[in-house]
């Protein structure tokens, strides 16, 4: 009997979400795991690290990695998947682009460890204790992953052959690219497994965004009440539609909310933060100074809004002190 | 720090800006300027590689309102800075080092002043973090 292909699903700073997702295959999951050995996923089956090391070098044929980067062990894991694999598909928008725990790059490791182990309203933590990389116990010595100074993606940590974004990726995505893997059928290296035109070219809505876009001030969609049929920029809120990737099937747009990004900018895009900000400018309708500012001061948390999934892989990356 | 001594790009209007000048004799005086046809060319990811390049502070030098000869894009321009201020101040880098100035000034003498001016403003703030 020829062996099957070995695939290993990883987690690194992830929700969970991501291999939830790969569940949600439902009945497609059993052709998957009929036709490939999957010799690694510790969201569902136990296999420890030491079982990997033993591997021979390049014997996975697929590593799927999803989550983030931010602390020693998930640099380890993430590392040692790459010299056991053939090929790597960084999975998720926090794999490809930081995603939404990459906005903690707008903070310093030293706020956040001040805030999560002393300043919240909730901590109690008289003797001021702060997570150490080693700690001695009763002789013994404890060890944790070490925290780093920023959140990174994927492939600023190790090579990645191919990336499918989402948050999480959608089932239809997941599926053709796994068959693409098992069939050879795959794009250049580096490729995104995902459409590259923008959600808008596929959004129901786009036939009633109107030629000029002309808003005054944004409003966020909490505040208005939302048609659930007109283009979201017709409604004065801003959607990031119109700089994004499709392909997500626009999950968001159906549920009335605009779309926030997670498929990571449109192909040939790096910053999707810097793109936006010209589509914007061109929609708001101000002249004036006193309007363009009042404006611009008007939008709550711009940096966050424009770069929630991506801060980690935009030029600017993170906070500087 | 003393010896600090601020990269500046400027980037300017062709239609606005020292059009009357003698050229070569301008960038003598100015390093790293860049005339362009309409300030609502430079876009917010320019001013970003310009950071990433090593540009301690951008100058960009458009129209006056209402004077573009294209439709509005010095005004594009200004609403781009302003909203590329918020995400440079989000991650600790000072908005002062994008600046827009709308004027009219065809034979550039007022350049090397705002330039020399600007630059003043940088030295204050040190050498760009963008690492
Ligand atoms: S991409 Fe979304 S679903 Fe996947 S781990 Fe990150 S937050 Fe969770
Ligand atoms: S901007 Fe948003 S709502 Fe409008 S067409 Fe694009 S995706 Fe649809």
């Amino acid at each position: 009997m020829v062996a099957k292909p070995k695939v290993a699903i990883a987690w690194l700073g992830s929700c969970g979400g991501c291999d939830e997702a790969v569940v949600d295959l439902n009945e497609a999951l059993l052709d998957v795991t009929n036709a490939v050995d999957v010799i690694f996923w510790p969201v569902a089956l136990d296999f420890k690290y030491h079982h990997l090391e033993k591997m021979t070098d390049g014997d996975i044929v697929l590593s799927i990695i999803n989550g983030h980067v931010r602390n020693s062990e998930q640099e380890e894991v993430a590392k040692l998947l790459r010299k056991k694999s053939k090929l790597v598909l960084s999975f998720g928008s926090c794999a490809c682009f930081g995603g939404t725990p990459g906005m903690a790059n707008f903070r310093t490791k030293e706020d956040i460890f001040n805030w999560v182990y002393r300043d919240a309203p909730t901590v109690v933590n008289p003797q001021g204790n702060y997570p150490q990389v080693k700690t001695k116990v009763d002789g013994k010595e404890l060890t944790l992953p070490a925290f780093y100074e920023q959140v990174y993606a994927l492939n600023q940590i190790i090579d990645v052959d191919y990336y499918l974004p989402g948050c999480p990726p959608p089932p239809d995505l997941i599926a053709n690219a796994v068959n693409a893997v098992l069939q050879g059928k795959l794009p250049p290296k580096g490729s995104t497994l995902a459409p590259h035109k923008a959600l808008c070219d596929s959004c129901k809505r786009n036939k009633t965004k109107p030629q000029k876009i002309a808003i005054k001030e944004l409003k966020r969609i909490h505040e208005i009440e939302a048609s659930p049929d007109i283009c979201f920029l017709a409604q004065g809120v801003l959607c990031l539609g119109l700089a994004t990737r499709d392909g997500c099937g626009a999950v968001c747009i159906e549920t009335n909310i605009p779309c926030r990004g997670c498929f990571g900018p449109v192909e040939g895009v790096k910053d999707a933060g810097a793109k936006t900000i010209a589509a914007l400018a061109s929609m708001l309708d101000v002249h004036s100074d006193d309007e363009m500012e009042k404006a611009v001061n008007s939008i709550d948390d711009l940096a966050g809004y424009l770069y929630r999934f991506s801060l980690p892989v935009s030029t600017l990356k993170k906070r500087r002190v | 720090m003393s010896d600090f001594e601020p990269k500046l790009v400027c980037f300017s209007c062709r239609f606005g800006w020292g059009y009357l000048a003698d050229q070569h004799a301008l960038s003598a005086q100015i390093k790293n300027w860049i005339p362009i046809i309409c300030s609502g060319k430079v876009d917010a990811i320019q001013v970003l590689d310009a950071f990433k390049h090593g540009a301690d502070g951008v100058l960009i030098l458009g129209c006056p309102a209402g004077e573009c000869h294209y439709q509005d894009g010095n005004e594009e321009s200004k609403k781009r800075v302003l909203l590329l201020q918020k995400l440079l101040d989000a991650c600790g880098i000072e908005p002062a080092r994008v600046r827009m100035e709308m004027s009219l000034d065809p034979e550039g003498k007022k350049i090397p002043g705002l330039v020399k001016n600007m630059t003043e403003t940088i030295r204050k703030l040190g050498p760009v973090k963008m690492s």
